[in-house]
């Protein structure tokens, strides 16, 4: 009994400390903006802009991401077949790509020197310091986020569901229209929630490919390294908040599926 | 009308090898076996829910094997139920009429007369998450019978129910396959369910059909040592035949002898070698002392445990091997049978089944 009280206060303890050591610098960063410093940086039109190119390439990420990666994720929870792991694995890579490299490595995939940039480039779209860049770069570290959840949302639906539908006269898409996706609904609404917020919070592989015009992430940067802590603090603070609006709206999702 | 006629699949590492299988029009045709020995994957193969690799399936008269599951008139109950989650009770039983052709009145009507028919009315506009495990079957079955399917797959239908309810369930089913005439295929692994429901029953042991027939049939004549057992036949002994006698040489039985180790049994045998012996325990005679009668067959045995089962009593007796009879329990009374008593069990060589 009173082992395990002392074990029970030392895994409090453990814990306590990393939770001081998430929420503490978010809750200093938050405070330490004056109103005054916050309303300037609202004032100021290149925050505003950094945030709006921020939302629109991540919303386009993000749609290119379901077009893509739903029904693929889709196929990899339902069926069977040679190399499905091997495919599972490709997507899951770029978790494990540090972002700069990721960047290095788009940059010379669709650089105008690259056979597919330069076609591309023909056809009037550009990637390197241009805004398809950082969409490139947002689907790129998004796509394993977005696909997981997903996958794991349509596995959790019990196929026995979609025969039934099928033996009561739907066509598989009927029935994958009125039983799987309700059911899976949420789940993938939740990863790709996720993977907006993960597109959104991305730099290290932006900042490589589109350092202009910048996104949030890259002004808030830009800020500290050419006029220091102070100047960053207050556009940090913005991103922070859109950063939890999202995370909100995410837990809200979540706990409504386990219901 | 179902018949399967040299099917096969695969499913994974699983296959089904060479399936053939007659239901007639308007019969209740069960398939029994052992878990895993691939029943479910049948019916599904039947419902076009399980690609088949060779074979034909003719469903109604009409060659079903390379039409969809949702062209084929045919409804499935699982043993899960399965019902939808987001839907209510009504739109569970409706899910089938809400394809364009039907107007929603006479969807409505349609739902409600199932509901009535099957006593599950009061529950039409519930969630299905909290119904009980009769009641989710019964929406189930409402459900597959809603859009008048010709022929209806039921996968181990009372596997998950009580005692009572799964004999609720058995009666109404009876009463649905006769007043819908529908061609109903059931799975189960309970034999006591085939004889009690089938008009045709096929024995399924890894993959493949290892005997058809009627219910009697199977349960008097099982073909093969597994089926005995599996159907619950519980005499299934190993042993040596012997041929005894010249009597009958023209003919394709004699009389021979059985044995398996000190037990020795007059049988008619059509083959000598290695067999199993079955026996029906019914068909072990018991009294105080030997008599004679027309059965060659005279046990000694004792008495080692007795298990009344309502009007039957099972008797486990050691006659140099462990057998198993069922006398009434009345005559048990009579008889004042108890455990340690040395008895004689009977048999007649003609009810001993040779495979």
């Amino acid at each position: 009994m009173r082992r395990m009280r002392w074990g029970h206060l030392l895994t409090a303890g453990l814990g306590a400390v990393l939770v001081l050591f998430i929420v503490g610098p978010l809750l200093r960063l938050l405070f330490r903006a004056s109103p005054a410093g916050l309303m300037a940086a609202f004032q100021d039109p290149e925050l505003g802009q950094s945030i709006a190119l921020t939302l629109f390439t991540a919303t386009t990420a993000t749609a290119i991401g379901i077009i893509l990666g739903v029904p693929l994720a889709y196929l990899l929870a339902r069926t069977r077949f040679p190399g499905r792991r091997l495919l599972q694995g490709i997507i899951d890579l770029p978790v494990v790509v540090p972002h700069p490299v990721a960047g290095i490595a788009l940059v010379l995939f669709l650089g105008r020197r690259s056979p597919l940039g330069g076609a591309l480039a023909e056809l009037g779209l550009e990637f390197v310091s241009h805004v398809p860049g950082i969409v490139a770069a947002m689907l790129f570290v998004s796509a394993p986020i977005l696909v997981s959840g997903a996958r794991e949302a349509f596995a959790a639906v019990d196929p026995h569901l979609e025969r039934v539908a099928r033996s009561l006269g739907d066509r598989p898409w009927t029935a994958f229209r009125r039983v799987t996706l309700p059911l899976a609904g949420r789940g993938v609404l939740a990863a790709t929630v996720l993977a907006w917020a993960r597109s959104v919070s991305e730099f290290g592989a932006i900042v490589v490919i589109t350092y202009n015009p910048k996104v949030a992430s890259v002004f808030v940067f830009d800020r500290f390294t050419s006029f220091g802590l102070g100047a960053a603090i207050p556009a940090a603070v913005i991103l922070l908040l859109v950063a939890l609006a999202v995370f909100a709206l995410v837990r809200l999702l979540d706990t409504r599926e386990l219901e | 009308m179902i018949r399967l006629e040299a099917v096969g699949l695969r499913v994974g590492t699983f296959e089904l090898r060479d399936i053939t299988l007659d239901v007639p029009r308007g019969g209740y045709g069960l398939v029994i076996g052992p878990s895993g020995s691939g029943k479910t994957t049948l019916l599904e193969a039947v419902a076009g829910l399980a690609p088949i690799k060779s074979g034909r399936i003719t469903v109604q008269g009409e060659d079903v094997t390379n039409r969809p599951p949702e062209r084929r008139g045919v409804g499935v109950v699982y043993q899960r139920y399965h019902l939808f989650p987001h839907f209510t009770v009504a739109d569970n039983i409706g899910y089938g009429l809400m394809q364009s052709r039907h107007l929603k009145a006479e969807r409505q009507a349609r739902v409600r007369e199932l509901a009535a028919g099957l006593g599950i009315e009061h529950l039409l506009e519930r969630g299905v998450r909290h119904l009980s495990g009769g009641e989710a079957q019964r929406v189930a079955l409402a459900r597959a019978l809603a859009p008048r399917p010709h022929t209806l797959l039921l996968d181990e239908p009372f596997a998950s129910l009580d005692p009572a309810t799964r004999q609720d369930m058995r009666q109404l089913l009876r009463t649905v396959h006769e007043s819908h005439g529908i061609t109903m295929l059931q799975v189960t692994h309970d034999f006591d369910e085939a004889l009690r429901l089938g008009d045709v029953v096929a024995v399924m042991a890894d993959g493949a059909i290892v005997q058809r027939g009627t219910p009697e049939e199977v349960f008097r004549y099982p073909n093969s040592a597994f089926v005995a057992r599996f159907i619950g036949a519980a005499n299934v002994i190993a042993g040596m035949v012997t041929r005894s006698g010249s009597v009958g040489t023209d003919t394709r039985t004699f009389p021979a002898e059985f044995r398996s180790d000190s037990l020795a049994l007059d049988v008619i045998a059509d083959r000598e070698g290695p067999a199993h012996a079955v026996v029906q325990p019914e068909d072990l005679v018991l009294s105080r002392e030997s008599h004679a009668s027309s059965a060659r067959n005279h046990l000694a045995a004792v008495v080692l445990s007795m298990e009344r089962a309502g009007p039957l009593t099972y008797v486990h007796l050691d006659a140099g091997r462990r057998l198993l009879a069922a006398v009434t329990t009345q005559s048990a009374e009579t008889m004042g049978l108890a455990a340690g008593d040395r008895i004689v069990a009977t048999v007649k060589a003609t009810a001993i089944h040779l495979v």
